[in-house]
């Protein structure tokens, strides 16, 4: 704009000036940020209540415990609805939770829980077994309520509540996990309105009625989940006054909003970087908890897809099926070598299937049998078993063509891709072609059998049951048109004797011998070939929270936990600092700045066109 | 476009071939002359020729051991220094040597999918401007579907409809972006088969593919090749979205692959800012470039459209 | 910056192709510009159909087949799997599906997410919102921004001012818009050296605000995104309302106008402007439809919980309702502004005598 310009357009319409006088003042006050601004923020409502606010990445797949099968819903439920039994945050052996006591009967058939009467619904109502027995009795009968957690009364006969305080689970064979049924037990009154489970969210109406350490008050999906603390709730009230899980989809913006103080709590999906752990190391009012992980992270291969009737399906390699074959290729992991670059010593390196995290259970093979890193024994097992290299250095199949392995990997996992790329350079050394197949969702191939070998992962539970089960031949679905249970069509006579036998066993010892000898025949099998076992990395503001519950309580984890023992354990840090609201005030200011200027500027434009408009002749 | 056209003056002798050599060679020197004066233009030129170059002689500076991990000479994520000047990326790869061997994939998937492109909006635009009626109708219905489609939506969907390959990404950056070319195409097509010379050459017994190959696609050429100079640059953005996303494939060193491993690694937040600033900012320099001689080829073509001179 | 956003000079030069100006005919009278009209919103529907029947085969083409991944990881049998195929419509012969899947979305009925079990209309009802207060906002901004310095652009042709402009946009055009993000991620909610974190650094809403606080708040996490977006996409306005203008700036009426003895400015302000403005109208609709979709990165990046994260996840299972759904509303929406920019387009072309 030129002097003569602004001169003709102010004398004709005065208002346009004024109204750039005001987006300059506007300009002014917006570039200039409150000092206040620059204080961290604190995450905590304006009435002083102690919020403790968690960043998650995972959307809610359904609030209604009959559906939820994703971490991040199950925790929420964890919180809502109290189970029949807990673990203990120390070593994780089953404690009583709305079961005070649980006693199987002298054929082994029949379990008798008391359930405790001192736990209150969330409207007032007492929780009494009949809740429990009508949770158990609607999984058994509707098909829509056994979606989620319907594999736990499989193998129940009947579930009545002779008492108030008496649950009785009459089962058809015998189990030995019943202390570990990690299924949420609902207010009859309020479900038995349900109409149709396998579309009902239970996100409607709040607060939603529970009796768990927290009570859900509020949900947007892809926002937040807000609970309010259960001031009622037996075990004694949580010491937060309300939980929030934020969202953040990607894992550096919750890193950076725990750096500004925003969110509290921040676990990473499924664990924070290498980079941003050492980034945050040092950090005032940060804490890096760094824990042994329960998953663990396996190279899986296919042997042979099939049914449970024998009919074979998919195409994994015909040369994958020699036990050799598979050794030689695990022999030429340097899982050393994974820890140190991908994992960056956040990881330990996988030797039996269950994590050492699990003490009781946790298997490593003997000297003489282990898989150790050696490519030149690896070349050497490839060669007896007759797959030479060919004049151009590459191993050929029996069918006489290069051999060339299609590995399955996940596309959204950054270490799939890392460690496939180092596969695929050290079994090219060995002659050997890898192709790196990438999807978003993995399970097509996967249940199609549709691959030569996958990256593969299970979080382990307290009870290792399930993880043990996913390899028997029982798993296997009935005919190719069926899905079953199995993890990756293992199916192997001894191994599935020795399932049997520990399934049956109530003498703990014996069993976790029983579960090692499981892992032992696993590991010989070559066809689950764990390589890590990585690390929890977490972070959260010690500012915001005191002291937190970790599971196990020396050096363990603190989101993802079998129980409510962080969210409920949490103590607040001092109180002023929970009620310190004008960070963020100043900073509002500054934005209500901003979008004033640029409004402002859209009037000023607009003001001129239209005094442009009303002179035109 | 009328000056390339024009019958050239008859000069010497000359058979019917040398003559059409020689207008073309005139009308190119008349061409660059005109690029000359426009120093935006120069300036992408020359950033291309030195993208070109880092492109070309990768295999020598840097060679392909730079992408090996099990070779990695670095720790991971280490910050620039005299050994790394950009630092290193997740696996202790020199981060220089990778931005360098990137540039062979983006500049070759920017190339192919323009190339794809344009090859697809040409060939829509010049049948369809040549035979007419239904046949043009139908095409032009298909072009303008096209060109409603949400195109990243669509390039989103056919990448993850097909396996992860450089092949797929430049399948769906290909087949998205044609339509607005193939309007271009067939608007001159018609332009120019309204002249006598093309009702000549008919009478003369020159059939459609003659006609169109002889005297419609190479005054079209000019236009394509505009077009095609603009589609790279948004072709080379394609690609780094897409493999941000997480559609490329994760064994290929690309820029934007780069972007999107920088991202999973958590160098945002760790503010590891030589793994993230310069595949971007060369991702940018390349699409600028190739936007700056498009848009200098296109007023050279078509002065009136004014772009800064 | 996304496949989508055609470079600058291709709408110039296309943009005409996007919505070509109607033949003079219509203008002349309102029965022709009835016929004119019914013929745009006939290919409008026409269109819409052809998204519809698009978005229904193209997503058919992934492999996979949703009911097992759906139950991913659980023992169901081949019965109960029947079962879910049936209670999704899955078993019948596709044609049938087809019709049903029609029949059903022209009583806005989108069908049931698999994912979510919950009506694909309420799923996008629940995020469009939000895409559309960050779509809008930006939209709103980059405009104005696009076609104020593009005019000034032009009033100073070639001077310096006029490089500087033109530079910067061609320069911001072509950044890639996820990449700007993370940057301004990076700068202004990490904060870098004295620069203090003054933005959140995702989401839409901290939660538990009311009121006019909750204004305040969503205003606070809109900042960043819509910077990225105006940042981003401001240039082609820029560039199209700046050759528009000097296009008309040579039109003789000018010289005319100013041999009346009308002040440059004003000459400017009443006579090229308006006539300058009608490519930029065009431009400005079409851009309206596409940012919808274009706003996917930028979601993806500040984790906005709108319908391109939907998106997202909707694709990867996949959730075939949920994602035909939205491919429907990604293209209706440039369809909707493709054709109310060609409804309009005669009403505001100034030539027209009023």
């Amino acid at each position: 704009m030129n002097a003569h310009d602004r001169r003709s357009r102010e004398n004709r319409s005065p208002r346009s000036g004024t109204v750039r006088l005001l987006a300059t003042v506007l300009t002014l006050a917006a570039v200039v940020p409150a000092p206040s601004a620059l204080a961290p923020q604190r995450a905590s409502a304006a009435d002083g209540d102690k919020v403790l606010t968690v960043a998650v990445a995972q959307s809610v797949d359904s609030l209604s415990p009959f559906l939820a099968s994703r971490l991040v819903s199950t925790s929420i439920h964890r919180l809502m609805y109290e189970y029949l039994t807990n673990y203990d945050p120390k070593d994780a052996h089953p404690v009583p939770a709305l079961a005070t006591k649980w006693t199987p009967s002298a054929d082994k058939l029949t379990w008798t829980y008391t359930i405790r009467s001192d736990s209150t619904w969330s409207d007032g109502r007492r929780t009494t077994a009949e809740d429990a027995a009508w949770t158990f009795n609607k999984m058994m009968t509707d098909e829509g309520a056994a979606t989620a957690n319907g594999s736990y009364v499989g193998n129940f006969e009947k579930v009545t509540a002779p008492s108030p305080t008496r649950l009785v689970i009459e089962l058809k064979k015998p189990q030995a996990t019943m202390a570990a049924l990690d299924v949420p037990i609902v207010p009859k009154h309020i479900w038995e309105k349900v109409g149709d489970f396998s579309d009902f969210n239970n996100d409607k109406s709040f607060p939603v009625v529970g009796n768990g350490p927290f009570v859900l008050t509020d949900y947007k999906a892809d926002s937040y989940v807000r609970l309010k603390a259960n001031k009622n709730f037996w075990r004694g009230a949580p010491k937060f006054d309300e939980l929030v899980f934020r969202y953040y989809k990607d894992q550096d913006a919750a890193v950076a909003a725990l750096r500004k103080g925003e969110v509290s709590f921040v676990a990473g999906a499924p664990a924070l970087t290498p980079a941003q752990a050492q980034s945050l190391k040092g950090v005032k009012n940060i804490r890096v908890n760094e824990a042994p992980g329960r998953r663990f992270y396996a190279l899986a291969v296919n042997p042979g897809a099939k049914a449970a009737n024998g009919e074979k399906f998919g195409d994994g390699h015909p040369s994958l099926l020699d036990e050799r074959v598979r050794h030689a290729l695990f022999t030429a992991v340097d899982r050393t070598t994974l820890i140190d670059r991908v994992f960056q010593g956040h990881a330990v390196e996988g030797e039996g299937y269950i994590p050492p995290r699990f003490s009781t259970y946790f298997w490593k093979p003997s000297a003489s049998q282990k898989l150790a890193y050696d490519p030149a024994k690896a070349a050497q097992l490839l060669d007896q078993a007759g797959y030479r290299k060919n004049g151009d250095g590459k191993r050929v199949g029996k069918d006489g063509k290069p051999i060339t392995y299609r590995i399955l990997c996940h596309a959204t996992d950054p270490n799939d891709k890392a460690v496939g790329q180092y596969l695929q350079e050290w079994w090219s050394d060995l002659g050997i072609g890898v192709q790196l197949d990438c999807l978003d969702n993995v399970s097509d191939p996967w249940l199609a059998g549709t691959y030569d070998l996958a990256f593969d992962g299970w979080s382990v539970n307290p009870d290792p049951d399930f993880v043990l089960s996913i390899h028997t031949c029982g798993a296997l679905p009935a005919t190719p048109k069926d899905v079953g249970a199995t993890d990756n069509f293992i199916c192997d006579k001894k191994y599935d004797d020795l399932y049997a036998r520990q399934l049956a066993e109530y003498d703990p010892a014996e069993r976790a011998n029983i579960v090692k000898q499981m892992e032992s025949r696993l590991y010989d099998l070559g066809y689950m070939n764990v390589m890590a076992y990585p690390n929890a990395v977490e972070a959260y503001r010690t500012d915001q929270i005191k002291s937190i519950t970790t599971m196990p309580e020396k050096a363990g984890n603190i989101y993802g936990q079998d129980g409510y023992w962080s969210w409920w354990s949490a103590v607040p840090a001092s109180a002023d600092s929970s009620s310190d609201d004008s960070g963020s005030t100043g900073v509002i200011a500054g934005t209500v700045g901003g979008l004033a200027v640029v409004l402002g500027a859209v009037v000023f434009f607009v003001m001129r066109r239209r005094a442009g408009a009303e002179d035109r002749e | 476009m009328t000056a390339e056209t024009t019958p050239p003056a008859a000069r010497a002798p000359a058979g019917p071939r040398q003559l059409a050599r020689q207008r073309r060679r005139a009308s190119l020197v008349r061409f660059w002359n005109r690029y000359r004066s426009h120093r935006a233009g120069l300036l992408g030129l020359a950033l291309l020729a030195l993208f070109a170059l880092a492109a070309l002689t990768a295999p020598l500076t840097v060679g392909p051991d730079v992408a090996s991990v099990t070779e990695a000479p670095g720790r991971p994520m280490e910050s620039p220094s005299g050994d790394f000047p950009l630092g290193t990326d997740r696996f202790g790869r020199d981060l220089l040597g990778l931005l360098i061997w990137g540039t062979r994939v983006s500049l070759l998937i920017g190339l192919l999918a323009a190339l794809l492109s344009v090859v697809i909006g040409a060939l829509v635009g010049i049948t369809a401007g040549h035979f007419r009626g239904v046949y043009d109708t139908v095409m032009m219905r298909v072009t303008d579907w096209f060109l409603v489609m949400p195109t990243l939506v669509l390039a989103i969907a056919l990448a993850t409809v097909m396996s992860r390959s450089l092949g797929t990404i430049v399948l769906a950056i290909g087949v998205t972006s044609w339509p607005t070319t193939a309007r271009l195409v067939r608007a001159q097509t018609l332009a120019v088969e309204s002249r006598p010379y093309i009702e000549r050459a008919k009478a003369l017994g020159g059939g459609h593919r003659h006609v169109m190959s002889r005297h419609v696609l190479p005054n079209v050429m000019p236009l394509v090749l505009a077009q095609a100079t603009l589609i790279i640059s948004s072709s080379i953005l394609a690609e780094a979205t897409l493999a941000f996303l997480g559609l490329g494939d994760p064994t290929v060193v690309s820029w934007g692959g780069l972007l999107q491993e920088a991202r999973e690694a958590g160098a945002v937040s760790s503010g590891d800012w030589w793994y993230l600033v310069p595949p971007g900012i060369a991702i940018a320099v390349v699409a600028l470039a190739f936007t700056l001689c498009g848009r200098a080829v296109e007023s050279v073509l078509n002065p009136r459209l004014g772009v800064a001179r | 910056m996304t496949a989508d956003a055609v470079s600058a000079s291709v709408v110039e030069s296309g943009g005409a192709a996007l919505a070509a100006p109607p033949d003079r005919g219509p203008r002349r009278n309102r029965a022709a510009y009835l016929r004119y009209g019914a013929g745009k919103l006939g290919g409008a529907v026409v269109s819409l159909l052809a998204v519809l029947v698009t978005s229904f085969f193209l997503f058919r083409l992934i492999p996979g087949d949703p009911v097992k991944t759906m139950t991913g990881g659980r023992q169901v049998s081949a019965a109960q799997l029947a079962s879910y195929r049936r209670e999704f419509g899955l078993d019948l012969p596709l044609w049938q599906q087809f019709t049903d899947y029609c029949g059903k979305a022209l009583t806005g009925d989108l069908g049931t997410s698999y994912q979510f079990r919950a009506p694909v209309i309420d799923k996008i009802t629940e995020a469009l919102p939000n895409t559309l207060l960050l779509t809008v906002t930006s939209f709103v901004l980059y405009t104005a921004l696009g076609i104020f310095l593009g005019t000034r652009a032009a009033w100073r042709n070639g001077g310096p001012g006029d490089r500087l402009n033109t530079g910067l946009a061609l320069a911001l055009y072509s950044i890639p818009s996820f990449w700007l993000g993370l940057l301004l991620i990076i700068v202004f909610s990490v904060g870098v050296g004295p620069v203090p974190g003054l933005f959140p650094t995702g989401g839409m809403e901290s939660g538990g605000e009311t009121g006019f606080a909750y204004v305040l708040d969503v205003a606070h996490h809109l900042v960043l995104p819509v910077v990225t977006l105006v940042a981003v996409e401001y240039g082609q306005t820029l560039l199209v309302t700046r050759s528009a203008l000097l296009d008309e700036m040579g039109g003789d009426y000018l010289t005319t106008a100013r041999a009346k003895g009308l002040r440059d400015d004003l000459v400017r302000r009443r006579h090229a402007v308006p006539n300058a403005m009608l490519p930029t109208m065009t431009l400005i609709f079409v851009n309206l439809g596409r940012t919808v979709a274009g706003v996917i990165l930028v979601e993806t990046v500040f984790s906005w919980p709108g319908l391109g994260g939907l998106f997202y996840q909707a694709l990867s299972v996949p959730d075939l309702p949920l994602v035909q759904g939205l491919f429907f509303v990604f293209a209706a929406a440039v369809i909707v502004m493709n054709t109310l920019a060609d409804l309009l387009y005669p009403l505001l072309d100034p030539r027209v005598g009023r």
